[in-house]
């Protein structure tokens, strides 16, 4: 589906969307939240704007939000989440000791992140690894090795 | 890895934005590969040794520098 919006919407529309469905979350809190709703709608829908005029510049930036990235732009986009989300990690790490020592009652949400970390590299993993286990040809009896003497 | 990218470009008096369009890349990784900044992946330099009429070791010289 994703392939019959035109590139440089996707990453605008995807901004848009998340931060409206996150918006009509503190709108569904009730009370005053309503206001702070409202005004992360406006944010939301200014980022979105922002994300659209940088994805027409004619630079790495604009080429990833404008979902045009050549292999090297996707290389550095993913090199920056892998430090992203290794900066991540160790905040979490902090986290869940500082909540441990401090018998914090919320340290569990640390515990979650690298849970849910885990798993993701194990799916990846799994995902994205070549056939190591496969035995090297010259291991299998056709292919003995042979000492050129013999 | 010193490359011949800049020189053949050149040969052919065609500007980075010209040799991006035709390679399918941006001009900034035009721009990168030229400088010896990014080595591009093997499908992308065998396009860009199709593209010169070059072979693939022809344009990439393992063993000398970028910018020497």
């Amino acid at each position: 589906m994703i392939t019959f919006i035109r590139p440089r919407l996707r990453r605008p529309l995807g901004i848009a969307l998340a931060g409206t469905v996150f918006a009509v979350a503190w709108a569904l809190r009730g009370g005053d939240a309503w206001q702070l709703s409202v005004a992360m709608e406006v944010t939301v829908l200014v980022s979105a704007i922002i994300t659209y005029v940088r994805a027409g510049e004619d630079n790495d930036d604009g080429a990833l939000a404008g979902s045009r990235a050549d292999e090297r732009q996707k290389l550095l986009s993913l090199r920056s989440r892998a430090l992203g989300w290794n900066f991540a990690m160790v905040a979490a790490f902090i986290g869940l000791t500082v909540g441990v020592a401090v018998k914090a009652t919320w340290w569990w949400p640390f515990l979650v992140i690298f849970a849910v970390a885990g798993f993701g590299q194990l799916l990846g993993w799994s995902t994205y690894t070549t056939a190591d286990e496969d035995p090297a040809d010259d291991a299998s009896p056709q292919h003995e090795a042979r000492s050129p003497a013999s | 890895m010193r490359n011949r990218v800049r020189e053949q470009r050149t040969q052919r008096e065609m500007s980075q934005a010209e040799l991006a369009a035709a390679l399918g890349v941006s001009r900034q990784t035009v721009i990168s590969i030229e400088g010896g900044r990014y080595l591009p992946s093997l499908p992308l330099a065998f396009t860009i040794a199709r593209f010169f009429g070059l072979t693939v070791d022809k344009m990439f010289d393992p063993d000398e520098e970028a910018g020497t």
